[in-house]
């Protein structure tokens, strides 16, 4: 164990005195001025709900998920919220991995009273069915690099991804209306949270001279100083939470003066906020839009207009089937962004409470349901199949020829579509006529997006 | 055998490669690698004093953690340490530097398929990244195996739970790209043709197998070549700077 205490790293007694006195003159060693933040970058991942932060040099990584869990007795109408920090080993060699130190507990403490108490995540909307059912919503934070300040940096990574996490929509369905069917994102949009402010925590650093106070400490500074306090407020001015844990005694005057500080750098940090969130909503949002577009060319329950259309399209030549095949790729190629989301959501899902609402027999009536078009293109999507047929083998080419026939006894307007589409798509449709083995890969699908 | 992938790939073609060296300020190294959307963070501290118990104290030793995206660590992210730590004892020297630790931690950022290969590649780069001698650099690569015999390298997420069988691969690299003449003499460095670590998931032929390997083995030099390319320019600008 001391081999490992030799690892870490400690202030020379030159840095701390250089640090204390150039505090005095107001400046700070990586040249900011005393109550300045370090440069913010905030940049999203490719599921809902992942942030990275880089406040400075220090680096915070940040996932929400959600699954779906029994609530608390004494709550049965809200969903629960709870923040899992975990401060990596590549962050700092003193970290150890396995259990959280005291650090990484009252760091997770911090950001989960500013966001829980002060009610920020309305999470009465998380609630499916009362006292059976709710969304337990997740958030894990890793800190990749301590350059300082992991507070402020956490939280904001946290706030971050909360604001960019999408849950899946569910409904009631059944016959007592007790089932709960959950949509995958293919299907329906997936909802955001429902966040009422944004509490941003402001961490200040005292030294033995009680005049200093610094803003936003890096990790040289957090060495030396003697006392510490976090202050959690929203740009409305209302303080979420403080926390100073024991250290230098401040006089009030001065934690009146840092909670006023705080207020502005709160309203400040908010604003660069919800413009990078504002932004990455923008871009997720022109990727939707090619992919439902392309979505609407492949509709299969839709009228004999669409399916004339499609007609028309593999009547063509062999550029038809390309342009199909193009488009088919398109949207999975964007969709394979949200499955990995509802994958995950999904997955969450089904490792959390035992009951799966997947299969409700409500959701998955092929006729019903237009929407099931774009179930069928996520089970087209997840099984990878090969569609244009001129490279099939033989034993592949029996397959289609057979729901052929079947189709023309089923229904006329398929009938069409079907024998000219089917060397195109040879599966979607068949998929569409034949509910008994659309239900099997419908289940091998959902798995196998699991 | 043709076959059609749902991104447009042809089987031999790999996933849009990126890479990115000293990402991390307070680790001795670090490395980003991306195959198309599947993203590895890795960071290396060492050498560290000392060895864990049971570790041979002659030797330096290799210790891997593993961290996955979400939840707690579980048997699986077990294995991947366990393979990552034979896998980097067979590359690092490990009779430099007796009796000490290295640290590779590795994070995962995102999963869409051939993880533990980008997870190889990452940690072998931020082990440049670091400085700690290598005997030769390991480039991973996954191939699998289709319902219809085909194979297929880098599959993706969908791709790999499709597939009937998938083996990860990890070769040395190739002196190809460094010493164009080298590579046709036959015996001139026996482990230059072999593999460091295999790990196979479901039942595929030996033949298969053999496929794989070979498609493996040829992909190895693209990955190389950008591997050292990617190597370079840090050091170049290390050199002006010192100079």
């Amino acid at each position: 164990m001391e081999q490992r205490l030799a690892n870490c790293w400690r202030l020379t007694v030159n840095e701390k005195k250089f640090i204390e006195s150039a505090l005095l003159s107001d400046v700070r060693v990586d040249g900011r001025g005393p109550l300045d933040y370090r440069k913010l970058n905030i940049k999203f991942g490719k599921n809902d709900g992942s942030a990275e932060v880089q406040l400075g040099e220090t680096r915070v990584m940040s996932y929400v998920s959600a699954q779906l869990v029994q609530p608390y007795r004494d709550r049965p109408n809200e969903g629960t919220l709870s923040i899992f920090t975990e401060f990596s080993p590549m962050a700092d060699p003193s970290f150890e991995p396995g259990r959280p130190g005291e650090s990484a507990v009252e760091l997770g403490r911090i950001i989960d009273r500013g966001l829980r108490e002060s009610r920020a995540i309305d999470t009465e909307s998380l609630c499916i069915l009362s006292a059976k059912l709710v969304w337990a919503i997740r958030v894990d934070i890793h800190i990749l690099d301590n350059a300082g300040n992991l507070v402020d940096a956490a939280n904001i990574a946290a706030l971050a991804s909360l604001l960019t996490f999408r849950r899946p929509e569910c409904s009631l369905g059944g016959e007592d209306g007790q089932q709960v069917v959950v949509h995958p994102p293919e299907v329906r949009e997936p909802l955001p949270l429902i966040i009422h402010h944004l509490p941003v925590a402001v961490t200040f650093g005292y030294f033995s001279n009680e005049n200093l106070v610094v803003l936003d400490p890096t990790y040289h500074e957090e060495a030396v100083m003697t006392g510490r306090m976090t202050a959690t407020l929203n740009a409305n001015g209302d303080v979420c939470a403080i926390q100073k844990p024991g250290g230098q005694e401040i006089s009030h005057r001065v934690i009146m003066h840092c909670l006023r500080l705080a207020h502005v750098k709160a309203g400040d940090m908010t604003a660069k906020i919800k413009d990078a969130v504002e932004k990455h909503n923008t871009e997720r949002a022109l990727q939707k839009i090619k992919r439902h577009s392309s979505s609407v060319a492949v509709d299969v329950c839709g009228t004999t207009a669409s399916l004339g259309g499609k007609q028309n399209q593999s009547d063509g030549d062999k550029e038809g089937s390309r342009l199909d095949q193009l488009k088919l790729k398109d949207e999975t190629k964007s969709m394979e962004c949200d499955a990995t989301s509802s994958a995950q959501v999904q997955s969450n899902k089904k490792d959390g409470s035992s009951k799966n609402f997947v299969g409700g027999p409500s959701s998955w009536d092929p006729y019903s349901d237009c929407v099931n078009s774009d179930l069928l293109k996520a089970s087209l999507a997840s099984r990878g199949h090969s569609t244009p047929s001129k490279k099939k083998d033989s034993r592949r080419e029996t397959k289609p020829e057979e729901p052929q026939n079947e189709v023309k006894i089923d229904s006329a307007p398929m009938d069409t579509a079907l024998t000219s589409g089917q060397s195109n798509e040879g599966k979607t449709l068949k998929d569409a006529v034949k509910p008994k083995h659309k239900r099997k890969k419908k289940k091998g699908s959902s798995n196998n997006a699991n | 055998m043709e076959m059609d992938r749902p991104d447009g790939r042809s089987p031999n073609q790999l996933r849009p490669l990126a890479c990115s060296r000293s990402v991390l300020h307070r680790a001795h190294g670090s490395a980003t690698w991306a195959q198309g959307e599947t993203k590895v963070l890795a960071a290396v501290y060492g050498p560290k004093a000392g060895t864990k118990k049971n570790e041979n104290p002659e030797k330096a030793s290799i210790e891997i953690i593993w961290k996955p995206n979400t939840g707690h660590i579980g048997q699986a992210d077990r294995e991947y340490e366990m393979i990552l730590k034979k896998t980097f004892e067979s590359i690092c020297i490990r009779t430099i530097y007796p009796n000490t630790t290295t640290s590779i931690v590795v994070q995962v950022v995102h999963d869409d398929g051939a993880l533990l290969p980008c997870a190889i590649n990452a940690a072998c780069a931020a082990l440049v990244d670091a400085g700690i001698p290598l005997r030769h650099l390991a480039v991973a690569i996954c191939c699998s195996v289709t319902d219809n015999n085909c194979i297929i390298l880098d599959p993706s997420k969908q791709e790999e739970e499709k597939a009937k069988a998938f083996a990860y691969l990890v070769f040395p690299n190739t002196t190809v790209s460094v010493v164009p003449e080298k590579s046709l003499q036959a015996g001139s460095d026996p482990m230059a043709h072999g593999i460091i670590t295999s790990v196979t998931h479901g039942a595929m032929s030996v033949d298969d197998y053999l496929h794989c390997l070979e498609r493996g083995r040829a992909t190895t030099q693209r990955l190389s070549e950008f591997l050292r390319k990617n190597m370079e320019p840090k050091s170049t600008r290390e050199a002006s700077k010192a100079g």
